[in-house]
């Protein structure tokens, strides 16, 4: 139940960041600071049990919405990123704590592993494609 | 590195917004979380887009805890590296959602090895 609130918290961040961003054109740096911020002030008073963890998956995840378009064109490609942070937050949770920019750091792995994922599946539906052609060919000759 | 007036900023600014984002969160007691976001929302709105994102990016250092970067002194010498770092890798991964956040994160790295030295 934890793990799915965190990762729904941070689909909720990572989507609301790159909306802000890149959809009413904010700028990254504007986007994520003030989820940030309103992550930082709501979820410890709405949610004093899980506040304080909420509102750093939160962060997290803003700090992977601030992705270009480029290498993430649709929101499902953020929500895509925003469920692997959600993830990578919760097996990484005592790794590291206290180092400052470790949280953009379990964000830019999540950005890389979903890039990852995405060009492997390209990858592999051309060659299935590359693969499917030259059999046809074979079958005529 | 060239030492040039644009170089010299970054340093200084990379300095600043880390030790900012350090004294509102150990010495205000705001906490790593709010200290970032008050210090980003100041640099994206009074600052213009590359240098917010230069002042963000130092901020992440400040959010460390007091085993990294025990005084403020550590804040100065934390964002002093995160602003050669990011002098030194500005087009590497440019346009991946935490690159700024990893860059923080080898400085402050770096400043708990320093501190750890300097006991």
């Amino acid at each position: 139940m934890n793990t799915l609130t965190i990762i729904s918290t941070a689909i909720a961040a990572g989507v609301a960041t790159y909306f802000i961003a890149n959809n009413l054109k904010k700028g990254a740096v504007l986007a994520s600071a003030s989820v940030t911020l309103v992550s930082g002030i709501i979820f410890p008073y709405f949610f004093p049990a899980m506040g304080s963890t909420l509102m750093v998956v939160a962060a997290c995840a803003s700090y992977g919405g601030m992705v270009s378009r480029k290498n993430a064109p649709t929101l499902l490609d953020m929500v895509m990123i925003s469920a692997i942070i959600g993830l990578l937050f919760t097996i990484t949770a005592t790794s590291y704590a206290g180092i400052g920019g470790r949280l953009g750091t379990i964000a830019a792995i999540s950005c890389f592993a979903w890039l990852g994922l995405k060009n492997s599946a390209k990858a592999a539906s051309r060659a299935r494609k590359s693969d499917f052609l030259s059999k046809s060919v074979g079958i005529w000759q | 590195m060239k030492i040039n007036k644009t170089n010299l900023r970054i340093l200084s600014l990379a300095i600043a917004s880390t030790s900012l984002t350090w004294i509102l969160n150990h010495q205000l007691g705001l906490g790593p979380i709010v200290a970032n976001g008050l210090v980003g929302v100041a640099a994206a709105i009074f600052m213009p887009g590359a240098l917010a994102g230069i002042a963000y990016t130092s901020s992440f250092v400040g959010m460390s805890s007091l085993t990294v970067l025990p005084s403020v002194l550590f804040a100065l010498v934390g964002g002093l590296i995160a602003g050669f770092i990011i002098i030194t890798t500005a087009e590497i991964y440019a346009g991946i959602g935490g690159k700024g956040g990893t860059t923080a994160a080898a400085a402050a790295l770096v400043t708990r090895a320093i501190s750890g030295l300097l006991g």
